[in-house]
């Protein structure tokens, strides 16, 4: 048993419960590559289709070559639209977060990918966050079950916080931004600094409320599985009454994750490779891209084993999970060859 | 019986004309050969040296801003010359700021028609109080001495020459007692009011900044064909003829004042107001601004050669660690242009650096113009310098040469884009490009990018987005509005640097000065351009011009085939008198290239094909590039590597430069793969980015 834990002492025990389960940080990278590298191969084909035997390749190859670039934007579409001089270097990150931050239009095909990668990460959702709730060492079985266990659930919990989001980026951005309160107060300033403050703080308000329903469902999704509830509705209930008895540890907490998120962005921003060569280069520039996205596995990873820890300690009940230990169910086959019964009723003959 | 009031703007019009001599004077005359003139002007005007310009459109104005009704309460004097050969029996007038007084107006119509549905929803909620307006309270034909004037305020009426949309306002036609005839010079007398719109085509009002230009009733061209007039276009912008100014500006006490032309010393009105004066001889057109938030610095160009030009900079206060730049800029403008094409005879500019969100940057006017910048922005890439070289370059096409904007804007926008960047690369021949992101707040240099001269500076992306949108000799205000700036700008810039890699830049700059010379302050054609380039050329460029302006061909070489291999013989040959059956047998140590090189767009254009082999030797041919496609057989003993079509890139209006080449040892696949796994931890990212909604 362990006492109350301060949010540093929960941000230390998540990081060391990630660290204790470098399989679950492996698999969520591998989680990564299995949604992208399949739309990077189409987007090899793309460029190398559009290069064709071209002496542009050699450029294109030794670094940039802009004219070229310029003419497959021009007639790319689908994930070829996305490739984009923004992916260069430590503008890569920076784009992403912008778009997010300006609730910027985005291409289907990517959207789609997302979609997937949403789907895909809700699924393990409830398999990680039962390892880091359990803190010991899980068979495969065990991690897939507890995926299964829990994966309706979290979809469930998924919806109403999709719903929420909604509501957020679809109507509270339009009020605040666009035609809203930012282009009303800023309409005859004619001083950038001063709009950019305004902005700042606009953003900082529309983000607070973003922060607050993710601090909710994230809540809402550690009670799912560490307490095994089955209602995602009241497991948002009763999460939000968690917060609002920890609100500073909650937030504190959170704000560290963040800050977390922060300097690892920063840190790759600055030192990003640039457009590289082919070769041997290529092959370490990769490997720093997926260093790069292994560590930022790592903050989002921490996010989900510091609120376990945070959420058990703050119960007193470290280590707690409500549920027994999932087994990843046997084909009725196999039941029958260790001779357990089968649980389906005979059908009438 | 002339009010006080007019007769003092009256006496000063009639000063200045009878100062400069209007009516007689031959261009280039010293103005010491002109008549006499009353002593008022003499005190107030200094002698101008030399008489650049015809002087046939002079204008003496008294405006008065009221900041709080937005409002211009204007009078003046147009003292207007008739220099055809025909008489004239009505004036024309533009009011172009009836082009933002309703949505029906022919300007923004044509903004609407063009517009992204987002655009258009943008401009069809605009608050009411951004629009503006221009009316006429009165027009008075005034004469000499004492003859009462006549009022012809009841005759204005609008008129639609190009559309007849009977809801634009923007030219007006005011018809004449009496014909004037060649030479003679008529008096008109304009009081009118104005509301100052929020931006619309870079002039209004944002907070208490005002860029005002083509604010004032300003008449039209008068050729030997008719009246060159045109309604207010969404493509297009002015023409006007040259003239003197003489402005005398009303604003608030404190207020910082830039304007065309030379500033005489203000005068305090008493009543919280204070009257700024401009003068300017030979020029087309008058702008100002005021705020009370400007900075001001003062700078002089001087450079071996050209004359000095004393440079007024009106900063905002956020951008004033930027003065140096925006000097840095202008003085690459008038030193490239002035040695290139000729110097810059004013001996003062005005850099006006707009307001954040005024949307009024990036506009020209005589000895004025409006740069734009960003509160942040790194010192590796071209803002504010490729806009403010681009603007104060116009001072020369536009501003001096001074083509019709409304029918052949391309011979100033394009010949400008041109120059533009031919004078940024002196100034900075490496720059970068750069993403803004967070709202556009925070600049992202990507140096890996660099932005070449031919293809981004000349615009190439969007002409060949744009191509085929419309024949560059169409008259530009039937341009279609969403691709007109493709052609006015990049074609022409694209193509004139096409000349440049054809004819040499020594010669190209003959021609550009040669017709500089000839034609400044004389509103030349294209065909006196043409002709300017066939002569100094010593070449007879009438194909190059049909095709680049006269038609909206595309033109795209490229090579479809490229085989090498060593000759061999299948089948049966002849040897020692009997039909011998072989099987892919070598003739000789001989490798056989052949090269199909392509026309895939209608346009021609002569291109280079350059073969190059493995022993290092190449080979290059000239091809006219008539015909749709054409063998090239090479034999060497080595065998060929690569094949390239226009390997020089002389013909920059290719539309795909990817298909002019190929190679034997392809890398397109090594590209691509760099490539996509830079792309895949971009989108491994963004899924992580939005993860942070799971």
């Amino acid at each position: 048993m362990i006492t109350r834990l301060s949010p540093i002492a929960a941000y230390r025990e998540g990081l060391r419960r990630v660290t204790g389960a470098p399989w679950m940080w492996l698999g969520a990278w591998l989680a990564t590559l299995l949604v992208a590298v399949p739309a990077a191969m189409v987007v090899r084909e793309m460029i190398a289709d559009h290069l064709g035997a071209s002496l542009v390749a050699e450029r294109v190859a030794a670094g940039v070559d802009v004219d070229w670039w310029q003419e497959f934007r021009a007639q790319a579409s689908g994930l070829g639209a996305t490739f984009v001089p923004a992916i260069v270097g430590g503008a890569a990150v920076l784009k992403n977060l912008s778009d997010l931050a300006d609730n910027a239009r985005m291409e289907t095909a990517a959207a789609g990918l997302v979609a997937v990668w949403l789907l895909v990460w809700s699924f393990f959702a409830g398999g990680v966050l039962d390892r880091y709730a359990r803190g010991r060492a899980m068979r495969a079985a065990e991690f897939f079950a507890a995926c299964g266990t829990h994966a309706g659930r979290l979809l469930r919990l998924g919806a109403l916080a999709f719903l929420a989001y909604y509501v957020l980026f679809a109507h509270v951005y339009g009020w605040l931004f666009g035609q809203g309160l930012y282009a009303t107060w800023t309409r005859d300033t004619t001083v950038e600094r001063r709009a950019f403050v305004a902005h700042l703080l606009f953003q900082v308000v529309f983000f607070a409320l973003v922060a607050l329903v993710n601090l909710l469902v994230d809540y809402a999704r550690v009670r799912l599985v560490v307490e095994d509830r089955r209602s995602a509705v009241f497991a948002l209930v009763s999460a939000a009454r968690f917060v609002r008895r920890h609100a500073t540890g909650t937030v504190a907490l959170y704000l560290l994750n963040t800050a977390g998120f922060l300097v690892l962005a920063t840190l790759y921003a600055f030192a990003a490779p640039g457009a590289g060569r082919t070769g041997w280069t290529l092959w370490i520039t990769a490997l720093v891209g997926q260093a790069y996205v292994a560590a930022r596995l790592g903050v989002k990873l921490g996010f989900y084993a510091s609120q376990v820890a945070y959420f058990q300690g703050a119960l007193a009940h470290a280590g707690y999970a409500a549920a027994a230990l999932p087994e990843w169910p046997e084909s009725p086959a196999v039941e029958a060859a260790r001779g357990e019964p089968d649980p389906t009723p005979p059908s009438p003959s | 019986m002339v009010k006080p009031g007019i007769r003092r703007v009256l006496a000063s019009a009639l000063a200045v004309t009878a100062w400069y001599g209007l009516s007689t004077m031959p261009r280039a005359q010293p103005a010491g050969a002109a008549a006499p003139a009353p002593a008022a002007a003499r005190e107030a005007v200094a002698p101008a040296t030399v008489v650049r310009s015809p002087r046939n459109a002079n204008y003496s104005i008294d405006a008065s801003l009221d900041p709080r009704t937005r409002t211009i309460s204007g009078r003046g004097v147009i003292t207007w010359r008739n220099v055809t050969s025909h008489d004239a029996s009505e004036l024309r007038l533009h009011l172009y700021w009836n082009a933002f007084k309703n949505t029906r107006s022919t300007f923004l119509q044509e903004r609407l028609r063009a517009a992204s549905p987002a655009d258009r929803r943008a401009l069809l909620t605009r608050p009411l109080d951004d629009f503006g307006h221009t009316t006429i309270s009165a027009v008075r034909l005034v004469g000499a001495g004492a003859a009462p004037p006549v009022d012809l305020t009841s005759g204005v009426h609008a008129i639609q020459p190009d559309d007849g949309n009977a809801d634009d306002e923007t030219l007006v036609r005011v018809p004449l007692p009496a014909p004037v005839g060649p030479g003679q010079t008529v008096n008109v007398e304009v009081e009118w009011t104005a509301r100052v719109p929020r931006t619309f085509a870079r002039t209004g009002v944002v907070g208490n900044y005002y860029f005002v230009g083509q604010w004032f009733p300003k008449v039209a061209v008068l050729g030997e064909r008719g009246w060159i007039s045109h309604q207010f276009h969404a493509s297009t912008e002015f023409f006007s003829d040259f003239g003197v100014y003489d402005v005398r500006l009303r604003v608030p006490s404190g207020w910082v004042v830039g304007a065309t032309g030379l500033a005489q010393p203000p005068r305090e009105n008493g009543d919280g107001t204070t009257t700024h004066r401009f003068l300017q001889e030979d020029v087309h057109d008058f702008a100002w601004t005021t705020s009370p938030d400007y900075v001001v610095r003062e700078e002089r160009f001087e450079h071996a050669g050209l004359p000095p030009v004393d440079m007024r900079l009106l900063l905002q206060p956020e951008h004033a660690s930027q003065a140096d730049r925006y000097f840095a800029a202008t003085g690459a403008a008038l030193r490239y242009y002035g040695e290139w094409f000729g110097a810059y005879p004013y001996g003062h500019i005005t850099v006006i650096d707009p307001a954040w969100q005024s949307g009024t940057g990036g506009m020209e006017y005589p000895t004025l113009f409006t740069g734009g910048t960003r509160w942040l922005s790194p010192r590796t890439t071209s803002q504010p310098e490729g806009v403010t070289i681009h603007e104060a370059g116009h001072q020369f096409w536009y501003g001096m040469v001074a083509t019709n904007e409304f029918e052949h804007a391309w011979m100033d926008e394009g010949f400008n884009s041109f120059s533009t960047s031919r004078a940024l690369d002196e100034l900075m021949p490496v720059r970068f490009h750069s993403e803004r992101f967070f709202g556009g707040f925070l600049p992202w240099v990507i140096d890996d990018i660099t932005q070449p001269r031919a293809t981004d500076g000349n615009g190439w992306p969007r002409y060949r987005r744009d191509a085929k949108s419309d024949i560059p000799s169409t008259p530009s205000w039937r341009y279609w509005p969403g691709t007109s700036a493709s052609i006015t700008y990049s074609k022409t810039a694209l193509w004139l640097h096409t000349l440049e890699r054809m004819l040499g830049w020594q010669t190209l700059q003959r021609v550009l000065s040669t017709y500089f010379e000839r034609y400044a302050f004389h509103h030349p054609s294209p065909e006196q351009f043409f002709a300017v380039a066939n002569e100094v050329s010593g070449q007879d460029l009438t194909w190059f011009f049909d095709e680049v302006v006269g038609s909206a061909d595309v033109f795209d070489y490229g090579v479809d085939r490229l085989t090498s291999a060593r000759r061999t013989v299948r089948g049966i040959v002849d040897r020692d008198g009997k039909k011998v059956a072989v099987g892919a047998e070598p003739l000789g140590d001989v490798y056989e290239t052949q090269v199909v090189a392509r026309r895939y767009g209608e346009a021609i254009f002569p291109v280079d094909l350059l073969v190059r082999f493995e022993d290092g030797s190449e080979q290059r041919v000239r091809w006219d590039g008539r015909d749709r496609w054409r063998l090239f057989t090479f034999e060497r003993q080595a065998q060929a590597i690569s094949a390239e079509v226009d390997p020089d890139r002389v013909l920059l209006l290719d539309t795909n430069f990817t298909n002019n080449s190929r190679t034997l040892a392809p890398q397109g696949r090594a590209a691509a793969t760099k490539w996509s796994l830079r792309w895949m931890v971009w989108l491994q990212d963004l899924l992580l980015t939005y993860g942070f909604f799971a």
